[in-house]
This record gives C-alpha cells, structure tokens and sequence, in this order.
C-alpha cells in the first residue's frame, strides 16, 4: 500500500478554497 | 460557554401492537409484526432514556425503519402501493398542540412522526450536553452535528416524505409547512451559535464573527416570522425565544462593531424579551435566560461602550439611541451551519418478496381482534433538562 500523504485530520476547504475546520471556520484564525 | 435553547416538547404516540391475526399467514411475516412492535417499544424507550446517545439513538432508528420500510416501499415487483401501508391506524400528538393527537391509518404518517421526534431527540440532546459546564471541544462538535443532523432530518421529511401524505397536516400540526421549517432554521441558528462560540474562542477576525452573528440573528428573525400565522396560544411562547436570539445577536453586531447605534437597542429589547419569554405561557421548557453569565456580560460590556460613547461622542452630537436599527448588509463567508443529509436504512433483509405475499389482507377483517382497539395517548414523561451553571463567557 502507498504511504499515505499528510495526517488524516477533520479539515476541508471551502467553496473559496480555504481550509476550514469541522465548523466551517478558517483553520488560521486571522486577527 | 453554556448555551440555552427553547425545547418544545416530544410527541407521544399510542402503543402500537401490529397484531394482525390472520394477515400475518406465515412465521417470518409474524415475526416482522412482532418485531416491529418491539423496535418501536425500545426506539420510543430511548427518547427518554438519559443516557441515551447519537450512536444507539441512529441503531435504534435504523432497527425500527428498516422494518417499517417493509409497509412502505412496492415489494411485489410492480410500482403499486404496498398493500400494508393503510392497514394500521397511528397516533401522534404534535409538539405545539398539548395532547390532543392526530391519527392516520398510513405508515407513511408513522415514518414521518416517528422521524420527526427523532429529529427533536437530537435537539434536546444537544440542549443537554450544551447546557454542561467547561464544555469540550469534542462535546461542542457533537452539539454542533446533532443539530445538523436534526436540520437534515426535518428537511429531508419535508421534502421527501410528507408530500406522500394522503391527508394533509392541519394548521399548527408538526407536519405542516410553517412548522417543520420554523424547526429547519432553528436547528441551523443553534449550530451557528456553537460556531460563533468557538469563533470566538480562537480569536478570529472580529467582522468574521460579527458576520456570522449577523447571518444566525437573520435566521432567527426567519424562523420567527415563518411562525407569525400560527395561534399565540401555541406558538407565543417559542416565537419570544427566537425573537430574544435575534436581539441578542444583533446586539452582539452592534457591539463588535463599535456601532453605538444600536447598542441598547439590541440589549434592551433583548432583556425586555427575556422577561417576556419567562412570563408567555406556552409548550415548551422554561429557561432563565438573562440570569446567564453570557448575557450579564453581554450587558456589561454593551453599558460600559455605551458610556465610553456617551462620554466621547455624546457631549459633542447628542446622538439618540434610533427606534429602529439601521439595515446593515453583511454576509458570512464562513460558520454557515447546513443540514447534514438524512437517509433511510436499507429495507430489513426479513422483509422479502416472498413473505411480503403471505400478507393476506382478506383474512383480517374476520377475526374481531383485528379491528383497531382505541389506544389512549399518554404524554412523554420527559428527563429533566437540568440546566447547569454557567461558567461564563469572555467576549473579548
């Protein structure tokens, strides 16, 4: 089997391409 | 944080025994009665059961449906209706109408009520582990979901099931239109609440919160104004919960805005809700929500800006708080809560063609215990939501 890439976490982008967590918040907070 | 949520009550339901002598012409179609009755007993057992959770809550659903589907879905290879669909006669009282049932004889009716307390089972569970002090983050992703999966729930029955209906709801019943969307927007507010908590929390961008703030205030407006048709008697009590969200929000707009504006606006007419909300009489459970720590300091900060604005701009303008809040125009871009899709579970695999034709619908009427016995419908005794204290927000 491959090496899988990167740590299987919660994490998705959204519709802009930004990771977000599970409750659709950047995953970088940017204050 | 704790959040506190308004939570109507669940509906009850009358006994069901699917006790069909003579119909059920085989061992394999008896057992498929019996066990009907049975997943039904323990799936209406878990709603009130405390420690009860998503996980045995989706087996016990899942149990029971699979079943039901068996009266539901065409088994006989044709496209007609399966013939067991309108043999047994349900009862279902609705959560903003006291105790007086409905009754359909369509299992249709019986998937769609039965689902909808499921759907007001995970509100509630969500409610409860909300309302837990030094809530964590995995219990906040679970109240986060719950509500999701309550908004998917809803809106897949309103979409998908309840147009089946042969005999539509009647005004005010769960099934109708206005109410089960009233449900939809809440669910989807809630869960954003829980968003904007954490947003907070981490410290994001103050127009992203606000944003967020601003788009759950709007829902909560909605989901109020979906309810303005409906008799005060049954829906006052609710509809002063989601006007007091909204006010809080937007107050909370306000002030993260700095927009003096609307500060005591928002507040005032927030904590004039409060006060009403306890006072309406009405379905549903009786929080305290302006003794929440969140809410005093809400009220806190909004009276300190107040003053600072007051102090430095007030001497000069002598600005008046306005009757009415200015429209603003702000989209969230992130935190926006969407119904987690709801499927039905794959028919039982007890439910087969061939025990679907030992099913004799001519056999029944003969036997006298077949005819339909009036079952009384007992209101659920419900667990206490016991609310806990609040550990206190920061807006910071």
């Amino acid at each position: 089997p491959s090496i899988p890439e990167g740590i299987p976490s919660d994490s998705k982008t959204n519709k802009d391409g930004v990771l977000v967590d599970e409750f659709g918040l950047p995953q970088i907070p940017a204050t | 944080m704790a959040h506190w949520f308004h939570r109507n009550p669940l509906k009850a339901t009358a006994p069901v025994s699917f006790n069909f002598y003579g119909v059920a012409g085989s061992p394999a179609a008896n057992k498929i009665c019996n066990d009907l009755r049975t997943t039904r007993a323990r799936l209406l057992e878990m709603f009130t059961d405390i420690t009860c959770n998503p996980e045995i809550m989706k087996n016990a659903t899942d149990a029971y449906f699979s079943l039901l589907q068996g009266f539901i879905v065409p088994l006989d290879g044709t496209t007609q209706e399966n013939k067991m669909r309108f043999i047994q006669n349900f009862k279902w009282t609705d959560t903003l109408q006291g105790n007086t049932p409905s009754a359909q004889q369509d299992a249709v009716f019986e998937l769609v009520s039965m689902a909808f307390n499921v759907a007001i089972w995970y509100t509630k569970f969500a409610s409860r582990l909300a309302g837990k002090e030094n809530i964590s983050e995995a219990e906040a992703k679970d109240v986060h979901r719950s509500l999701k999966v309550a908004a998917g729930i809803f809106k897949n029955l309103k979409e998908a099931h309840i147009p089946r209906l042969i005999t539509p709801a009647e005004k005010g019943r769960d099934l109708e239109p206005r109410v089960i969307d009233a449900y939809i927007i809440q669910c989807q507010a809630e869960a954003q609440e829980v968003t904007i908590a954490r947003a907070i929390e981490l410290k994001h961008n103050a127009t992203l919160v606000a944003a967020l703030a601003f788009e759950t205030a709007n829902f909560y407006q909605k989901a109020d104004h979906t309810l303005n048709t409906l008799e005060p008697e049954c829906s006052s009590k609710w509809r002063k919960y989601l006007q007091l969200k909204q006010h809080f929000y937007m107050a909370y707009v306000s002030s993260s805005l700095h927009n003096k504006d609307y500060y005591k606006l928002g507040y005032s007419r927030a904590e004039a809700l409060c006060k009403d909300y306890r006072q309406t009489k009405g379905p549903g459970s009786t929080a305290k929500p302006s003794e929440q720590l969140f809410f005093l300091k809400l009220g806190g900060l909004i009276k300190m800006t107040l003053e600072k604005c007051q102090r430095e701009n007030g001497f000069i303008y002598f600005h008046k708080v306005p009757a009415e809040a200015p429209q603003l125009d702000m989209k969230a871009s992130y935190g926006l809560a969407e119904p987690v899709p709801f499927e039905l579970p794959p028919l039982s695999e007890q439910c087969t063609p061939e025990v679907y034709a030992t099913f004799d619908l001519t056999k029944g009427a003969k036997n006298d215990k077949a005819k339909p016995k009036e079952e009384e419908v007992k209101p659920v005794k419900e667990p206490d939501l016991k609310p806990q204290k609040d550990t206190g927000c920061i807006i910071s």
